[in-house]
């Protein structure tokens, strides 16, 4: 028996243009805690991918107790008892949370004494039971859509127990949880892991790390740099390796100068296609100069309000106004033009047309103005111009300037074009969701600067992030949103993120 | 060879040569069918050609010769290329026609019993008519489809369907009940002063049929391709195609350019429908929709639905179209291999995507490859 | 009266069996529109393979009738790879594709019915001849008043649609197949990471919505026509979708919406015999279930959820 329950040798992987995984080696203890900690890029989930059997390496070996194993499939890694929770979760929401978690190997019956059926019953029966085992507090006949993140997630954990794993991955498990919510998680960790469990966890996340995991393996860039005992390593040591050099932890940021109201929202209320009412009447005002974060746990609304703002969603009551004026049921293009950009959350779907150059993307906002169009026709020598100079100023990069088609082009790139174009428009109000994710930090502190910029500048900043890191360090004002309403508005010197995530999770003033 | 292919193929005119290679693809094919079925494909081919008057046939009748056949093939063209610019309109805007026979019958049939049957309008009147009938009743039906899309989220493959086959009954209730020829079992001719080809013009010694619609359908193209290159609506209408939801983020009103283009698309295809029913055949059979609107597709899809690309991709297949009859009576095949083949080539020009989409692959393995043994070298 | 539930019931069932095929695909994750074509390949190959066996196993054997429809079912079933192929191997859209192989089903079938004509009987005709299936009438059931029309003069092949439903909603809904399958139109991502073949799912499904189509088509020419010609493309592949979209994709109630469509054509039509009217406003009446699509499509379209996953191909190297 081998020391070691997992081993991966010598293991490198390329991507068309990169080397994700540049001989790297790790091997990790039965039962214990293993971090993987990097940047966004550095290459963690790719080497886990491969562990689970999503990619091959392109060269190296895998062993399990000692033996070396081939995966083909994530099949394979699943019956060498190796499971995982991926970042996006992979599951059928219109499914229950049993029928999610048997998917595939469901317990059969024989009705009528010879024809196979699929038995609920049994299932429903069997998860209950490993629920309360772990204390997961899961209900397996929920349907997946109606749940919320986090019980998504244990409905995750729970799929694995069910199908045995000893080696569990975890990726980026707490990025969309509350701080509450975290705690909870690593609790259930902690409890795997005293049940004999091997536990990956692979996260950019230092503090948690220092709470949970036993040894921690630091990547860059691909390259692995150093393996580490948590308990005899400290934050910042663990900070500089990943980074590669000496950071500081907090962001130079400016006292806000408070001006007069840009945004006043008042008793909004927005109803989805279902009628559902998804911003129930939320009021609020947004000064020049002044970020104003909303935070919340995933899907409780914000993103309807910077949807209803911008006009992309219908009011249902309520009134919004803008520098005084009322916009309510002023059009999408009407709103864009009395001085409102919006960086959408969905920045394929929403922000960009994928299969139109970048020269045209970039003129988005200015294509119906002169001089970009005379009397409707287009004078493509001025989006050639404009494009040029937004290309410089923001530095975007890409293969052929401004003629590169925009599904070439790196996703920081593509953000970096589209918060240019937002910003170059020179807006009173500038709506940020989800500004920085799946981006390396080189390209979130760029952007980080950026909205302080503007709001120096005197724009009003509306900013939805689920990263509660990312709201602490820029917001001047907080407000924390739960089932689309308001519950608590308050200056961010005032509320410490645990309090925070307690309105996150619901509860509301005594 | 391979690597030639692929090159080509990921290139700066890779349309161009999907395009170019799906037809050689349809032509080993119809070949490899024609040989099992012990004829000559080279014979075969030559007679399409012949057919259309771009090859002289061994002997013609009284007062015809190669131009008559050529203008016969113009006359078929015409409408051809402006039901492929129909379809392209609405396909760049993302929107699936294929009620295009249907847009035509109902503009041809409202064309003809208004102007067609009306004996005393003289010609200058008269035609200007008609292709306005055509550009109305097209253009409204496609409003229609637009409109059905956007309010109830009816996708438009199936109601253009269901609309297709309620005019094809429509009309083929009033031409049966109120216009019939009894001898032809179909709709009565329409007057000459009406009709968008003028016929038993002399040209060269030999009677020709010249028809008004191919010129307009080559302007029609040319305006098609300033419309979305050019203007900001063709812009917004590309947009709201590639990505509805962007368009609709950056201030296009959707469903607006949703109706417009179906517009547009529906009035093409009615003046496809003039230059087809009161130019081509100047007559109707009833409850029959022609299979020109699926052929449409055809020639949109290997033009890579551009609009000059579509100039000639239509004349591709019209050739076989057009062709097939003396084809079909000089080799002794079914003529009903012209749509057969036209169905080849539209199966192969919608894996376009996929050959590319291999050839990029491939580049890039080989690109790989040569990068690996540089390492190696070093 | 007794007609309308008689004809209905004729005109609803291989309509159902077309639409419980089609909802096979988009359950599975691929937007079908290619029904019409499968059906018509169907009863293209179903024809041929009849016309073949006529000859030697004597005209009116009715064991003929079930031999075509298994070839049916077989050579739509073959047809739809290229279907399957086109959307799940070359990520083709899947609308195009759909039309594609409706487009080329009709060319094909009307090439080689006049080609096979030609060789068989040495006349190049585009139909096949083939008559219409036996009826017979259910004892006791058939006495009932007002639906008794249901259960009588029922063709054969009616029983055996009933059959294949049940067994299709049973494989659909209570098997591991059917658990994966609903899971791929939903999310794909889950059933790959349970240890799951998406593509190869997906092809299953595509297979069977192409070989119930093609049992569809071969009824219809057994008893609406009694032959296989282009007349088989009526766009009734279309409606299947249409009762498909009304059913909010669920085998049972897309199973009413086909009564509805059924008897609405049957009655249509007898209240154009009972009113005593010329032939030709037959096509009047004909045209009445394309316009109840219509309007229900106005009425229901916006409430329904089709599958998520519908319509975007897999790719097992992006997640």
């Amino acid at each position: 028996m081998s020391e070691y329950i997992v081993e991966m040798r010598h293991i490198t992987k390329r991507f068309p243009g990169i080397v994700a995984n540049d001989d790297v080696s790790i091997s990790i203890r039965k039962g214990e805690v293993y971090a993987l900690l990097g940047e966004n890029g550095a290459g963690k989930s790719t080497m886990m991918s491969m562990l689970f059997g999503m990619y091959e390496p392109d060269s190296g070996e895998i062993l399990i107790n000692g033996k070396p194993v081939v995966f083909h499939s994530s099949t394979d890694a699943t019956a060498q008892s190796i499971g995982m929770v991926h970042q996006h979760f992979k599951l059928v929401d219109t499914y229950t949370v049993a029928e999610n978690i048997v998917l595939g190997i469901e317990p059969m019956e024989r009705k009528f004494g010879f024809l196979p059926w699929v038995d609920m019953k049994k299932a429903n029966k069997e998860i209950a039971e490993l629920s309360k085992k772990y204390g997961l507090e899961v209900n397996p006949t929920d349907l997946i859509g109606d749940l919320q993140v986090s019980v998504r997630q244990r409905v995750e954990i729970l799929k694995m127990l069910y199908r045995k794993a000893e080696i569990m991955i975890f990726d980026e498990p707490t990025a969309v949880l509350t701080p509450q919510e975290i705690d909870f998680l690593l609790d259930i960790i902690d409890g795997l892991r005293k049940d004999g469990k091997t536990i990956i966890l692979i996260t950019h996340k230092i503090m948690e790390i220092k709470r949970i995991a036993d040894r921690c393996a630091i990547l860059r860039r691909g390259k692995l740099i150093d393996v580490k005992n948590v308990a005899e390593t400290s934050v910042q040591e663990m900070a500089d390796l990943m980074v590669g050099h000496k950071v500081s932890f907090n962001q130079q940021k400016a006292e806000a100068r408070f001006r007069e109201t840009i945004l006043d929202v008042d008793h909004l209320t927005v109803k989805n296609e279902d009628n559902f009412e998804v911003v129930k009447d939320v009021s609020f005002k947004v000064r020049g100069g002044e970020i104003f974060a909303v935070t919340g746990v995933s899907g409780n609304g914000q993103t309807e309000i910077a949807d209803a703002v911008a006009g992309l969603m219908k009011i249902a009551s309520g009134t919004v106004k803008l520098d005084g004026k009322d916009i309510t049921n002023a059009s999408v293009r009407e709103r864009a033009l009395s001085g409102i950009s919006y960086i959408p959350e969905d920045r394929h779907g929403t922000g960009m047309v994928l299969d139109f150059t970048l020269r045209d993307n970039l003129a988005l906002r200015e294509y119906f103005k002169e001089p970009f169009s005379h009397k409707g026709i287009l004078n493509q020598e001025q989006f050639q111009k404009y494009a040029e100079e937004l290309i410089g100023r923001y530095d975007i990069r890409s293969g052929q300037g401004p003629a590169t088609i925009v599904r070439s082009m790196s996703g920081g790139n593509q953000q970096k074009a589209i918060v240019g174009r937002e910003i170059e428009e020179k807006s009173k109000l500038i709506i940020f969701v989800q500004p920085t994710r799946g981006l390396d930090i080189g390209a979130i502190e760029n952007i980080h600067r950026q909205i302080l910029q503007e709001r120096d500048n005197g724009a009003a900043i509306l900013l939805i992030s689920l990263e509660l890191d990312e709201i602490m360090e820029l917001a001047d004002t907080i407000g924390v949103i739960y089932r689309g309403e308001l519950l608590k508005i308050a200056p961010a010197g005032e509320m410490s993120s645990h309090e925070v995530g307690r309105y996150m999770m619901g509860v509301k003033d005594a | 060879m391979k690597k030639f292919l692929a090159k080509r193929l990921s290139g700066r005119h890779s349309s161009l040569w999907a395009s170019f290679l799906a037809i050689i693809l349809t032509l080993i094919t119809a070949s490899a069918l024609l040989l099992i079925m012990g004829k000559n494909p080279l014979v075969a081919f030559q007679s399409f050609l012949q057919g259309c008057g771009f090859l002289p046939k061994a002997n013609y009748g009284g007062g015809s010769g190669m131009l008559s056949d050529l203008f016969d093939f113009l006359n078929y063209l015409a409408p051809l290329m402006l039901a492929a610019l129909a379809f392209i309109a609405g396909f760049k805007t993302g929107l699936f026609n294929i009620g295009i026979s249907g847009q035509m019958l109902i503009s041809g049939f409202l064309a003809t019993v208004l102007v067609g049957y009306n004996k005393e309008l003289s010609a200058v009147v008269a035609k200007p008519l008609v292709i306005l009938i055509g550009i109305l009743a097209g253009g409204l039906v496609g409003a229609l489809v637009g409109f059905l899309k956007f309010r109830f989220n009816i996708h438009e493959v199936v109601s253009t369907i269901m609309i297709n086959y309620i005019i094809s009954y429509l009309t083929g209730f009033f031409i049966n009940n109120n216009f019939v020829n009894i001898m032809t079992r179909t709709s009565n001719v329409c007057s000459p002063a009406s009709r968008l080809t003028w016929t038993n013009v002399q040209i060269g010694g030999v009677n020709c049929k010249v028809p008004l619609g191919i010129v307009i359908a080559v302007l029609i193209a040319f305006v098609v391709k300033f419309l979305f290159d050019k203007t900001s609506f063709g812009f917004e209408l590309k947009a709201v195609g590639l990505n509805a939801q962007c368009a609709k983020y950056f201030g296009v009103g959707v469903g607006k350019s949703i109706v417009f283009s179906m517009a547009i698309s529906g009035a093409l295809a009615g003046l496809a429908g003039v230059t087809y029913y009161l130019g081509y055949t100047n007559t109707i059979i009833p409850k029959t929709l022609v299979g020109m609107g699926y052929d449409s597709i055809s020639v949109a899809l290997l033009g890579n639905s551009s609009p000059i690309g579509a100039i000639f991709a239509s004349v591709i297949v019209c050739i076989f179209q057009q062709g097939a009859n003396y084809m079909s009576s000089r080799v002794g095949v079914a003529k009903e291999i012209a749509s057969l083949i036209t169905g080849i080539m539209l199966l192969y020009a919608s894996c376009g995507n996929y050959m590319k989409m291999i050839a990029n692959s491939y580049l890039r393995k080989e690109m790989d490859k040569s990068s690996d043994r540089k390492e190696e070298e070093r | 009266m007794e007609k309308v539930f008689t004809d209905g019931l004729s005109f609803a069932l291989p309509l159902l069996i077309m639409a419980v095929g089609a909802i096979y695909s988009e359950k599975s994750g691929v937007t079908n529109l290619a029904v019409e074509g499968f059906q018509g390949v169907g009863a293209f190959v179903g024809a041929l393979i009849a016309i073949l066996l006529i000859p030697l196993m004597g005209n009116g054997n009715q064991a003929i009738i079930y031999i075509a429809m298994l070839a049916a079912a077989i050579g739509a079933g073959l047809y739809a790879c290229l279907h399957a192929l086109l959307c799940i191997k070359f990520h083709a859209d899947q609308v195009i594709s759909g039309v594609v192989i409706n487009i080329l089903a009709v060319a094909l079938t009307t090439f080689f019915t006049s080609a096979a004509n030609t060789a068989i009987t040495g006349t190049a005709s585009n139909k096949f001849i083939l008559g219409v299936s036996n009826r017979f009438t259910v004892p006791g059931l058939s006495k009932i008043p007002w639906i008794g029309g249901l259960f009588t003069n029922m063709y054969p092949f009616e029983i055996i649609i009933i059959v294949l439903v049940i067994f299709f909603w049973y494989l659909m809904n209570k098997t591991r197949y059917g658990m994966s399958l609903k899971a791929c139109g939903e999310n794909p991502q889950a059933v790959d990471a349970a240890g799951g073949d998406v593509e190869k799912t997906r092809w299953i499904a595509v297979i069977i919505s192409g070989a119930l189509s093609g049992i569809g088509g071969m009824c219809f020419a057994y008893s609406l026509l009694a032959n296989f010609s282009p007349s088989i493309y009526q766009g009734y592949g279309y409606l299947a979708i249409a009762a498909m979209i009304f059913g909010n994709w669920n085998i049972g109630s897309t199973a009413l919406v086909c009564l509805i469509f059924g008897l609405a054509k049957s009655g249509g039509y007898q209240l154009c015999i009972a009113m005593k009217l010329p032939s030709n406003y037959s096509d009047l009446f004909l045209m009445l279930p394309y316009v109840l699509t219509m309007l229900l499509l106005i009425f229901f379209s916006k409430k329904n959820h089709p599958p998520k996953a519908a319509g975007q191909p897999w790719d097992k190297g992006k997640r």
